[in-house]
């Protein structure tokens, strides 16, 4: 498999890991734990790993979890997009959902690059 | 064939161990043949690979926790340094490639339950589970059933599990949708005094690590869910 073109990156990584391959290469995180942050209706044809549940909710930065390419371009293997920062996004089970029925403290993590995300304001 | 004016003998024909191969077998075959022949992989990565998921297992997560119930200066590194922790129990996450499984990734993170919080992952987009330290996922966390309701109804969906949390506990669930994966750190239960690790890692489950279910003392096995018959089955 070592000869394989398509799996030049993952030789790459030997010794590091991924996402730890991407560290460094998206320049300044744009949002700090805590941030509050909308989650934008960007069109998702043909691929996407954000929820389409998530989207337009406002949620709170809970982490930044690692830079990477995000799914949209690295699952067409564009090698030459730009890495960015993930975040894990911390939401409010009744903003997700209209008729959530268990109490007000319970809440939904997830991952989310930063190109989906603006401040919320 | 029904004539017999072939001339293998029937006494040394081993009979088929099944009786019809599926049409997943067949392209499985197909597939794996073409891509040894055109040198994508070898038969040997493919051996390779297959004995390595085949020695996964739950065990080293449970060592984990129980190591980590203990010893208060392990479970700081577990929470801070969680991939540092898991080759304490035998797990390195950069195995068998070199840079990690190509779709376990190396970002993992272990959730801690507290007296406020607890804390059950799922995939709701595929079956996303942290395989290095946990195994294979069940066959219920791979059901567009479980993806679909655990992020909307987590407290119905645990309660068919048998998990029914007070009000004061928040639930939170874990969506593993990108390339961190994910494992609970359950609280140590009572009646527990005195245990020492191996006793410990006996009662952290499965179903515990996955946040389903909560370790207590004599429960050593994954959680039995029984189905209620149908209301209208079908003669």
């Amino acid at each position: 498999g070592s000869a394989v073109k398509r799996n030049t990156h993952h030789i790459h990584a030997v010794g590091k890991g991924d996402p730890q391959i991407f560290a460094g290469k998206a320049g300044e995180a744009r949002f700090k734990v805590g941030d509050p942050v909308l989650v934008r209706e960007l069109p998702a044809l043909f691929y996407t790993r954000t929820p389409e549940y998530v989207r337009g909710a406002v949620g709170e930065i809970a982490a930044l979890a690692y830079e990477s390419p995000a799914p949209e371009d690295e699952t067409w293997d564009r090698q030459d997009a730009k890495p960015e920062w993930f975040y894990v996004v911390k939401f409010d089970m009744a903003t997700l959902w209209d008729d959530y029925t268990g109490p007000d403290n319970d809440v939904l993590r997830t991952e989310i690059p930063e190109r989906w995300l603006v401040p919320a304001t | 064939m029904s004539g017999h004016d072939h001339d293998h003998d029937h006494t040394r024909t081993v009979a088929p161990m099944v009786d019809e191969i599926t049409d997943f077998e067949v392209l499985e075959i197909a597939l794996r043949e073409l891509c040894i022949e055109k040198g994508i992989f070898t038969a040997e990565e493919h051996r390779r690979f297959t004995e390595f998921a085949e020695q996964i297992g739950p065990t080293p997560a449970a060592n984990l926790v129980a190591r980590a119930w203990v010893d208060p200066d392990f479970k700081a590194l577990a929470l801070r340094e969680p991939m540092t922790a898991s080759k304490e129990v035998g797990v390195d996450w950069l195995e068998p490639t070199g840079f990690g499984t190509p779709s376990d990734f190396t970002a993992f993170s272990i959730l801690e339950d507290t007296p406020d919080v607890h804390n059950v992952i799922v995939c709701a987009l595929c079956s996303c589970y942290p395989r290095p330290i946990l195994g294979n996922s069940p066959e219920w966390y791979r059901t567009p059933n479980y993806r679909r309701r655990l992020v909307r109804w987590p407290r119905q969906v645990l309660s068919e599990f048998g998990l029914v949390l007070p009000e004061g506990v928040a639930v939170r669930v874990q969506d593993s949708n990108q390339k961190h994966r994910f494992m609970v750190m359950p609280m140590r239960p009572e009646g527990t005094d005195g245990w020492d690790e191996s006793q410990l890692a006996e009662i952290v489950t499965r179903d515990c690590l996955i946040g389903v279910a909560l370790p207590k003392a004599g429960v050593t096995t994954n959680v039995i869910t029984y189905t209620r018959p149908a209301i209208h089955p079908i003669p």
